[in-house]
């Protein structure tokens, strides 16, 4: 993925942020799906996991911001914690790709993946608690709303994800991580 | 889908058509620290009255801004009832349970209704006023101290107009799909919302795939064009604070003072 140039990075940032308008568009007739089926945190990951840790804070900044001034949706009042929440998201996907090497393509997603949800979900409880909603947020509400409530969309993340970017390599749209040729000279 | 999309630009000459981009942004942030601060009744009758006058000197169909409210309707009663039954309140008007009616949850559920109401008025209004190059020039305008802390501003302020000119090709992409799921057997009109939610699923590898294959070609045909990054490019027109600009920030501005003091 090193092989991508600035300007390849900043176009596909540019796409995710635009996905993170459309899609949710999707699950906008569905009563509750932003916060079950959490389709806006796919293109901040795919952003993060694909450009780095750069494009993927910006992807968690711009994709709800210019959903909610365009559409409402996320309101107003739900947007700092969001925007908290998304961020945490590409920028840790994105390091994590930049950190974790394990030989195997998959793993590295699936890793990078796992750590930036925790660290995410983490990440936007204790700025409910601490900034937001100071005084009223408790363990159980942190639970149920980014843990049981959510599982549907964490389930579809861990499904799609990866998939998405294995087809995206394979159909030669993003570099491989892991060039088969590069293996073979190093051996 | 198409009809969806809040807020599009409708070209005009009207007194907001003709504030700088970057003066009309800077407005609507003070018009949106306003809205947080207003919890009086002369504040809403005050935040309403200037509303009005910025709907009316917009000059855009009011039609498109009701509607978008309209929309917006079964979220309010949403925010409003589950403030009402759910504010932890000392003078509880019913209680059972674990739900507490109150007058203060209802009042709570009223202002929150109210401060989303006005902004997406307000940024209806912005967005139909302003177009996308205007914004994204306004954004760069706003951003320029970012500068400072080696914010590449040139290269955030691209993106975000690229982001916003992808917006209606994705969304013409996705209907394209939506009618091929269709055509496969797809139930997006099931009464069942689980159906229906279910049914979103197979878009999203179509989409992505799609979308990725469009922001190759257009990295592919910038790079081969000389495109080399924002850096150092010259803007198409340099904006130059106007007395109507000047004059819509202090009237903003005061409204935001105004909602402090009172």
């Amino acid at each position: 993925m090193s092989e991508m140039t600035s300007v390849k990075k900043s176009i596909i940032c540019a796409v995710c942020i635009a996905l993170c308008y459309v899609i949710p568009l999707f699950f906008h007739g569905i009563q509750n799906a932003g916060s079950i089926f959490c389709p806006m945190h796919i293109p901040v990951f795919m952003c993060g996991l694909i450009c780095g840790w750069s494009y993927g804070l910006l992807c968690g900044i711009a994709g709800p911001v210019i959903s909610s001034a365009l559409t409402g949706m996320p309101p107003i009042a739900y947007l700092p914690n969001m925007v908290t929440e998304l961020v945490i998201y590409g920028l840790v996907a994105g390091l994590m790709m930049k950190l974790v090497h394990t030989k195997n393509t998959y793993l590295d997603l699936y890793i990078s993946l796992v750590v930036a949800i925790v660290l995410g979900r983490i990440a936007a409880g204790i700025v409910r608690a601490l900034i937001f909603t100071q005084g009223t947020y408790s363990m159980a509400m942190w639970v149920s709303g980014y843990v049981i409530t959510s599982w549907p969309g964490t389930l579809i993340q861990f499904i799609f994800i990866p998939s998405i970017i294995m087809a995206l390599m394979k159909g030669r749209l993003i570099p491989e991580r892991y060039p088969k040729l590069q293996i073979e000279g190093r051996n | 889908m198409m009809r969806q999309m809040a807020g599009r630009y409708i070209p005009g000459d009207s007194v907001l058509h003709n504030i700088i981009p970057s003066a009309k942004l800077f407005s609507f942030i003070l018009i949106i620290a306003a809205v947080i601060f207003t919890n009086t009744v002369v504040g809403y009758g005050a935040m309403v009255a200037f509303t009005v006058c910025v709907v009316l000197y917009s000059n855009t169909p009011i039609e498109g801004l009701i509607k978008s409210i309209a929309g917006m309707l079964p979220f309010f009663a949403v925010i409003f009832v589950m403030n009402s039954l759910f504010y932890s309140s000392d003078n509880p008007i019913w209680k059972f349970w674990f739900i507490t009616l109150s007058k203060e949850g209802m009042i709570q559920g009223l202002n929150v209704v109210f401060r989303i109401a006005i902004i997406i008025i307000i940024s209806g209004v912005l967005t139909q006023t302003t177009s996308t190059m205007g914004l994204m020039s306004g954004i760069e305008t706003l951003i320029k101290p970012l500068k400072y802390i080696r914010v590449p501003v040139e290269e955030v302020a691209m993106i975000l107009s690229v982001a916003l000119q992808f917006i209606p090709t994705l969304i013409e992409e996705s209907d394209k799909i939506k009618k091929a799921q269709i055509a496969r057997g797809a139930r997006f009109e099931s009464e069942k919302l689980s159906e229906r939610a279910m049914a979103m699923l197979p878009m999203i590898v179509p989409l992505f795939l799609s979308s990725f294959k469009r922001a190759d070609e257009l990295s592919m045909a910038m790079e081969s064009r000389g495109y080399r990054g924002a850096k150092g490019r010259t803007p198409k027109a340099r904006e130059s604070l106007d007395r109507l600009s000047v004059m819509s920030i202090i009237a903003c501005a005061a409204l935001c003072a105004l909602e402090v003091i009172i």
